[in-house]
Order: structure tokens, then sequence, then C-alpha cells
């Protein structure tokens, strides 16, 4: 019987023991381990109660065997590394570089672990709200037991999800709910710290002026209605540096002067940033229009450049002055049709006097000054110089073409006349005829070249076969006279004689008909030779006409 | 875990409580890891006026590694280099000197003292070193230069 009671105590004993373990496991699963290093001390600590490391009252503290310097077990072992020594950690101290192992546990002061213990502070759970302090030593209890706000199992059937402790007496809270302020879904569970710390419409303290205020409305009110926050003056723009605190901005504005210039400031800077970039466009397009304009011109109404210091001058100009400058050298040989027309003509309303001209023959006596078509679009004023021009350009400037004056500008530009521009091209003609007359002299040079050595070689085959001809007919003579001396010796024996005669007779034949043949090479070698005679005379032919070339230019 | 906080202590000490002279604050808001600092020379140093810009990088293994220091601004000092870095070496900076007990503070403090009386013999511009032993007026000649110049 006693055995019997013995025996099941102790198996409750046991069921008792294994549930609370399970039970210790499952809390300490839910509420992770304290670390000491992260608390917020309520004591007051001095640095000597503070590892030299982590700068943290001691945890777990250790000495060092050697220096009597006091380290957390950690902060030591990190700093050592993983020197391994079969006699315990060892290295050098971290702070005097004595080298060191560590002493014995029972070498830390069990005074010092006291202290240390005894320290307040607050629970890890404090920012969740829970508001106890309690000694370092007992955090670890108050965690696993005694803290409202630390997590344990749900009570509720078949769920296992954490609840606080203060929570766990009223039933599984797991269900779905909604914040009746800002309507967000969540488990009643966490329904309370929502309330704390998330929900978006809950009020909080502004920090700076104590209003409340809803959270979510913190930054604006930071920004825009908070009293307490300084600002700017509103002239800051134009130069003031003063801040003050938004309730008391507006008396700095009424006395601020900045302040009462910078909206008036601010407008006008807007108005003339506007008007600066109405400016650039203009001056952009006007700028499009001028260089249109200048090679519209440069087209219709070439530059005038008689003399060479004028062209350089001009050729900087830009193109809408370039008229005027062009109309100065025009020769004056219009100044009649607008000193006759300028007094009704609208289209000239300005007079200005123009330096003299170079060219005293030309000028008009008695017009000092002429009349200028500034009012007039150049291009027009060109059109209507060249319908007027013609007849008296050929009559007032027909003279500048005579021997004396400097001749006219060949260098492609604009002429001032027809006649000066036929002058120029006769010129240039005559230049074009020059060099194609040298070129002429070099072909003929070359050409009687080549005939007369080709006539040399002819001439000589001619004398060769001249010389055998001489040889072939000297035998055909020596052929015949013995021929004949042989008939006149033996006129009797006719029958021999026939025969051999015959033969004689057919011998001279082929001598003759090679003759014939011989005089008829020769004569076609003479027809050659008379082609290429007749060649060298045609080549002859060349100087003449150049020297007729020549007689027509001294004509022109 | 432990780095991390004793700097976030530290970054909070220094800036309610800063060493002479000096003013901390991050480089950005989010990286606890960069620190900038704006010290103003010691009134009695050749380079009294001067304000200058230190960026001090502070590894990961903080405190068991030693933070890195580069002068911002640029200063002639024959312990700070010469060039866009502008590092600075201090004996307590190097590595093997290095002791997880030092604090921020206390190397900003050596830093403002190495500025105020340089240590040629420690130096790491030769060149400057040997004008400061041999030819100091020289040496503080353009040493003030330099302030007016950049530290300014």
């Amino acid at each position: 019987m006693t055995l019997r009671g013995m025996r099941r105590l102790e198996a409750r004993r046991q069921m008792e023991e294994s549930n609370f373990l399970l039970s210790k496991a499952r809390s300490q699963n839910l509420n992770p381990p304290v670390d000491f290093r992260l608390l917020d001390y309520v004591t007051a600590y001095d640095d000597n109660l503070m590892c030299a490391i982590c700068r943290c009252p001691f945890v777990d503290p250790v000495v060092l065997a050697e220096c009597d310097h006091y380290f957390c077990r950690d902060c030591i072992r990190q700093s050592w590394g993983s020197t391994y020594s079969p006699s315990g950690p060892r290295g050098d101290c971290p702070q005097c570089r004595t080298p060191a192992r560590l002493g014995t546990r029972s070498a830390t002061s069990k005074i010092l672990v006291n202290i240390l213990d005894d320290l307040l502070v607050k629970c890890p759970k404090h920012e969740e709200g829970c508001p106890v302090s309690v000694k370092r030593g007992e955090v670890e209890d108050h965690m696993n037991i005694y803290c409202g706000y630390a997590y344990q199992e749900c009570a509720g059937e078949r769920c296992e999800l954490p609840v606080r402790r203060k929570d766990a007496d009223q039933g599984c809270l797991h269900f779905g709910v909604s914040c009746f302020d800002c309507h967000e879904t969540m488990q009643k569970s966490t329904l309370e710290n929502h309330w704390r710390s998330e929900c978006a419409v809950r009020r909080v303290t502004c920090p700076r002026c104590n209003m409340h205020v809803l959270s979510k409305d913190l930054d604006s009110h930071n920004s825009e209605t908070c009293e307490a926050v300084s600002i700017p003056c509103p002239g800051a723009s134009i130069g003031c540096t003063s801040r003050s605190k938004r309730s008391q901005a507006q008396t700095h504005a009424k006395s601020c002067t900045f302040a009462k210039l910078a909206p008036v400031i601010s407008s006008q800077k807007s108005r003339m940033d506007e008007q600066e970039a109405a400016q650039k466009l203009l001056s952009r397009k006007l700028e499009v229009l001028e260089t249109g304009f200048g090679v519209m011109q440069g087209i219709l109404y070439p530059k005038v450049s008689v003399e060479a210091d004028d062209l350089a001058a001009d050729e900087s100009r830009i193109p809408f002055l370039d008229n005027s400058a062009s109309e100065r050298t025009l020769p004056p040989h219009h100044p009649r049709m607008f000193s006759g027309d300028s007094s009704g003509n609208a289209l000239s309303p300005f007079d200005f006097p123009v330096p003299p001209t170079s060219r005293p023959s030309s000028a008009a006596p008695g017009v000092a000054r002429r009349a200028s078509p500034i009012g007039l679009p150049p291009s027009e004023s060109a059109a209507a110089l060249r319908q007027h021009d013609p007849i008296e350009a050929y009559n007032t400037n027909y003279d500048l073409a005579s021997p004396g004056l400097p001749p006219p500008s060949t260098s492609g530009g604009p002429y001032v006349s027809p006649l000066h521009h036929l002058l120029s091209m006769h010129e240039s003609l005559r230049d074009e005829m020059s060099r194609v007359n040298s070129a002429l002299q070099e072909l003929d040079g070359r050409h009687s070249m080549q005939t007369l050595n080709e006539n040399l070689r002819t001439r000589e085959e001619i004398s060769y076969l001249g010389a055998q001809l001489a040889g072939l007919s000297r035998q055909v003579h020596w052929l015949t006279s013995t021929q004949l001396q042989r008939q006149s010796r033996s006129a009797t024996p006719s029958a021999v004689a026939g025969s051999s005669s015959e033969m004689a007779g057919t011998s001279v034949e082929a001598a003759v008909n090679a003759v014939s043949t011989a005089a008829t090479a020769l004569r076609g070698a003479a027809r050659m030779v008379s082609v290429g005679q007749g060649q060298s005379s045609s080549g002859s032919h060349g100087p003449m006409r150049r020297e007729n070339s020549a007689e027509g230019r001294t004509k022109l | 875990m432990a780095g991390n906080k004793r700097l976030m202590k530290e970054l909070a000490e220094n800036q309610s409580t800063p060493p002479p002279g000096c003013k901390i604050s991050l480089e950005n808001d989010d990286d606890i890891l960069l620190w900038n600092v704006t010290m103003t020379a010691p009134s009695d140093s050749i380079y009294a006026g001067g304000n200058f810009k230190i960026l001090i990088k502070i590894p990961k293994e903080y405190p068991f590694k030693p933070p890195v220091l580069n002068f911002k601004t640029k200063v002639y000092h024959p312990n700070v280099t010469n060039d866009e870095n502008g590092s600075m070496c201090l004996g307590m900076l190097r590595p093997d000197e290095w002791k997880p007990p030092n604090k921020i503070s206390d190397v900003l403090k050596l830093v403002r003292t190495v500025l105020a009386a340089p240590q040629p013999d420690d130096a790491v511009e030769q060149g400057i070193a040997d004008q400061y032993k041999n030819n100091r007026k020289e040496f503080e000649k353009v040493a003030k230069d330099w302030v007016n110049k950049y530290a300014k």
C-alpha cells in the first residue's frame, strides 16, 4: 500500500516536473532570452561597473589572472578570437596588453556580481506598456513568471498562438476584429498594441508644443501649424536671415522690410524671367531671319568690289550693313534717277552724304550728295538699279576700258556693269587662248620630232633598196651583154645557140621580173615617205594658224 | 550587436558632451558607421582658426578593430597624407596598437593633440616631417597658407 502510494507520488512528481520544464521551454520560445546589454538601466552606474569593451555594466564578469582587469565573458572571448590553447583561453589584456589568461570562476568577487544584480532596470517590455522596474538579477524571473506583457500560450482549445500573460484569462483572443478608429482588420489580441503604437488616428502629443494631435497629422502639424517650430522670415529669399517661432512669425513679418518687399520683388522677378524668355525667343528668330535675308541678298544683289581695299574692308561686315557699303562703291551712274525722283518718292526718305568716289571721270558734276534708298529693301533697289542701268552704264563707263585705268577685277566677283563683265570675259578668253596656244605649240614640237625620226628610218631603207636595185640592174646588164656577145660570136650554130639563148632569155626574163618587183616595192616605200611628208607638212600648218590667232588677239 | 549598442551610446555621449573643439554628426542618418567631425584647431597651434572636416569610418567589428580617419580638408601636416584621402596615421589607430577599450572621443582628443604638436618621427609625409624638423619657419608659413586656403 505504502509502496504503491510512494510510486504514485513519484510518478506525479515526475509528471509535474516534465510539465514545468515543457512550459518553461515553451515560454522561452515565446519570449527570447533577455540581453542585458540592451536593457535600460534605471540606476545610474559609474565607469567602474562598466566593461571597457562593450561599455555596459558587466555581464557575467571575469577577471584576468595576471592584471586583475575585469571584462564581460563574451567581450573577452570576442576580443581574443579563436586563439585556442589547452589550458584555457588566453591572450593579451585588451586594456594593458599584458599576456593573460582567464582566472578561475571563483576569482570573480561575489560583491561585484551582487552590485551588478542589484542595478534597477526597466522591464524589456516597457515599450509595450509594462511599467515595472526590476533588479537586473530578477529580470529573467520577471519575464518568465510575472510580466503581464510577456507572451505565453493561448488558453483556447486547439489554439497555439501566443497571447500576453495578462490577457490569458480572457479566453482565446485570436479572432478578427477591426479597429473602430481606422477600420484596419486585425486580431483581438493585437488590438491593444495597435491602439498604443500603430493606429493612424490615435492621439499623440507633439513633442514641441505639447498639443494633442492625431498620429497621421503629426508631419503636417510640424511643417504647418506647430507653434513651437521655428520658421524662416517670409523675406528670406531676398536677404532676411532671421528665424522665429511660428507663433512670433507674424509680429516679425510686420516689422520686417524684407518680408513686405518679398512678394513685390518675387512677382517682378517672375515677370522679368518671362520677358527674358520672350526676348530670347525673339532674338533667336531675328537671327534666323537675318541669316536668311543675308543669303537672299547675296543671291539677288552681289557685292560690288572695285578696289581691293574696299573688298577687304567689306568682308567683315554683316550682310545688312553690307548693302549700304556696296552701294557706296557703286559707280554713281544712278544719281540722276534718284535726284529726279527722290523728292516725291516715298521709297527714299533719307539723304546722306557719301565720301567722294574715286573716279572723278565718271562722277557727274554738281552731284556731291546722292540719295540712298535706305527705306527701300535692298533687293528691290538692286533690281530697280538693274532695270535702269544698262544703257547708262555703257554711256558713262565706257572709258573704263581704255588703257591707263586699273584693269578690271577678274576675281570672279560681281561686276559693275555689262561692259565690265564683257571686258573681263574677254580677258579670261584671251588667257584661255594663250594657254591653248602654248599647248598646241608643245604638241607640234613633239609631232615633228616623231615624224623626223620615222622619215630617217624610211630614208635609210630606201637608200638600201636603191643600192640593191643598182646591183641587180648591173647583174642584168652583165647577163644581157654576155648573151649578146655569145649570139654575135656564134650566129651559125643556131641549134645549140638557140637552146642556150632560150635559156639565157628565161634567166633574163626572171631578172627583169625581179627588178620590176623591186621597183614596185621601192614605189610603195616612196609613197609611204610621201605620206609621212604630207603629215609633217600638215603639222607645219600649226604655226601659221597660231600666227593667225595671235593676229586676231592683237586685233581684239 | 554589442558593438552597435556601444557605438550608439558613444554617439549619444559625443553629441551631448562633445570632446573639446569637435562637432560630431552622422554622414547619413541611417548609417551609424560613418561619422562626420568638424574639428576646430587649438588656438595656440599654427593651425589656429582652421576648421577641419574629418570623416571617421568605423568598421563593423568595432570596438575590436580601429576606426579609420580621413581629413576631408587639406592640411599641411607630417602625420596626414597629402592626397585626396587625407589619411591620418596615429599610433593608436594601427591594428596592432588598437585596444578595444579606446573610445572615439579618445581618438579625437589625440587627433587634436597631434594637430597642435606634430610627431615628425611617426610621419607619413616624410618631406613635410623633414621640413618640420629642419626648417620650422618655412613649414609654419606653408601650413598657415593652407589653413587660409582650405580650412577657412
